[in-house]
């Protein structure tokens, strides 16, 4: 990868000083970080993306430092293999689940699902499994209720709970991203600013809308 | 489709306003140029957003023109050019407004909707032999539709599954497909558009799918039909109320992966429109619908 490109992988201008690409460079990470798209059908893309930004910062930082000081990165997003180590970390007492874990990380959804529905056990597992192939499905509804399920039924697994915050801070992030930066501007919160000013006016004798 | 997907005016810009509204002549244009002039009733803003969101992505460069047009015979407009894009935008917007009559039609076998089909069953034909693959698939997620309404489907993301499906071949430009990412992105999105679509449909049309007895799936899982007729609205207002919070979260979970595709895809042109519509139009419609905006007691000044 060439300058250019990495300026423009970073998106911004040729000759951005340091803080800004460190800047540009902290804000994209923290876009495409892999929990974002975890519970992603596109995780695989999303990875590569993630892998492109790191290139354009190190090409960046590498042409700026040209000394001793190289290979700064933030977070140890260097490592794309990283991402799947997790799931496979102390789940291998149970061949059977481990298994249906490797086909949702491979993205064999319907594999998984059959393995999984051939089973007559209905645990916790079973449970968080089942919401993890609905949430790559596009079934939101189902997957929080079979997770949550998942999370009553062993309330200690901190699996289970990390899973279903982060769908739940997917849904009430978006939520209040409505007008981003322009929340200044809701015409709702300047009146009660200015009735809750006046209020205060009020309280101290003084007055600051005189009507009311 | 429905027309829920749409810009959110105040905060675009006065380019971006006039070249969405350019896109939409378009796409009305090309159905009238190509199709037929009765076929321009069914336009509608979806397919606008296909129109811009498929250009956007594509390498094609597009035109503005002046034409007059039959709504507007004083005042010149401007017009996005033909182009396969804007075609293809047109084409589905005819595809869909088909199966949406078809649809209707077996649920309430009404006058409007049997007229409708049959005044585009011939441009219909013509487009299934265009788009034969898509039109198969269509039909066979349209039929297996009909068989969850039929067993009174109670799982909401079920129920959404069929349309879901359609929006994601709607989305699956062949073009653009010759990319599997692109394809996989695209597709992905469709199917997460047509999860807001249809629950934001089913839970905006409640009210009026109880009074006239329609299939609802949202009616099916929570409501029991034995109320007096009377206390019909009370009732439905305060289910509405109770799931509300349920379905917000499928809502803006589905919106939430539309944007995050979004965000991996290599938008080229046209991006403010985009970025208006999925980050800002498409939150406050859904906020309208179910009644969650800070700013709702505002609208009936």
């Amino acid at each position: 990868m060439n300058p250019y490109e990495a300026y423009k992988v970073l998106g911004i201008k040729e000759g951005a000083d340091e803080e800004e690409i460190k800047r540009a460079y902290r804000e994209l990470v923290k876009k495409y970080h892999p929990d974002q798209y975890r519970d992603n059908p596109l995780a695989k893309l999303a990875e590569e993306k993630l892998r492109e930004i790191n290139e354009a910062y190190e090409v960046l930082s590498k042409q700026r430092t040209t000394g001793p000081k190289t290979n700064y990165s933030y977070g140890g997003y260097k490592n794309t293999n990283n991402t799947n180590t997790d799931s496979n970390n102390g789940y291998y007492r149970d061949d059977f689940f481990s298994n249906v874990r490797v086909h949702i990380n491979n993205g064999n959804i319907r594999t998984a699902e059959e393995i999984l529905d051939s089973s007559s056990v209905r645990n916790a597992e079973w449970y968080y499994l089942k919401g993890l192939i609905f949430l790559r499905k596009g079934w939101q509804d189902e997957a929080y209720t079979h997770i949550q399920t998942a999370v009553n039924m062993d309330p200690g697994n901190l699996e289970y709970r990390a899973t279903l915050s982060r769908i739940y801070n997917a849904y009430s992030q978006r939520k209040q991203s409505g007008y981003g930066t322009n929340n200044d501007t809701d015409i709702c919160s300047f009146c009660q600013c200015l009735i809750c000013s006046d209020c205060c006016c009020e309280c101290m004798g003084g007055d600051l809308i005189p009507c009311c | 489709m429905f027309g829920y997907i749409m810009p959110e005016k105040p905060e675009l810009k006065i380019k971006e306003y006039e070249m969405f509204k350019a896109f939409y002549c378009g796409v009305c244009k090309s159905i009238g140029k190509r199709i037929g002039q009765i076929p321009r009733v069914a336009l509608n803003y979806d397919s606008t957003f296909l129109a811009i969101l498929l250009f956007s992505l594509s390498d094609s460069s597009i035109s503005i023109i002046q034409e007059r047009c039959m709504l507007h015979p004083v005042k010149k407009k401007n017009i996005a050019a033909e182009n396969e894009i804007v075609d293809y935008a047109a084409d589905m917007n005819i595809i869909l407004a088909y199966y949406n009559l078809k649809d209707d039609k077996i649920d309430n076998h009404n006058f409007v909707s049997s007229t409708g089909m049959f005044f585009l069953s011939p441009y219909y034909k013509k487009l299934k032999h265009k788009y034969k693959e898509k039109c198969d698939i269509i039909e066979k997620k349209l039929n297996e539709l009909f068989e969850l309404e039929n067993r009174k489907c109670d799982s909401i993301d079920e129920v959404a599954e069929p349309f879901s499906k359609i929006m994601e071949e709607v989305m699956a430009y062949e073009p653009l497909c010759a990319d599997k990412k692109v394809e996989k992105m695209l597709r992905w999105m469709g199917y997460n558009l047509g999860k807001w679509i249809y629950i934001l449909d089913a839970y905006d049309d409640m009210e009026e799918d109880a009074r006239n007895k329609k299939y609802n799936p949202l009616l099916v899982k929570y409501w029991n039909k034995n109320s007096e007729k009377n206390k019909i609205n009370e009732e439905i207002n305060q289910i509405k109320n109770e799931i509300k919070e349920r379905i917000e979260f499928v809502l803006i979970y589905s919106l939430d992966q539309v944007i995050k595709t979004y965000e991996l895809m290599d938008a080229k042109k046209v991006k403010g429109i985009i970025e208006n519509i999925i980050y800002i139009g498409m939150l406050r419609k859904t906020e309208k619908i179910l009644g969650t905006g800070s700013c709702r007691s505002f609208e009936s000044i």
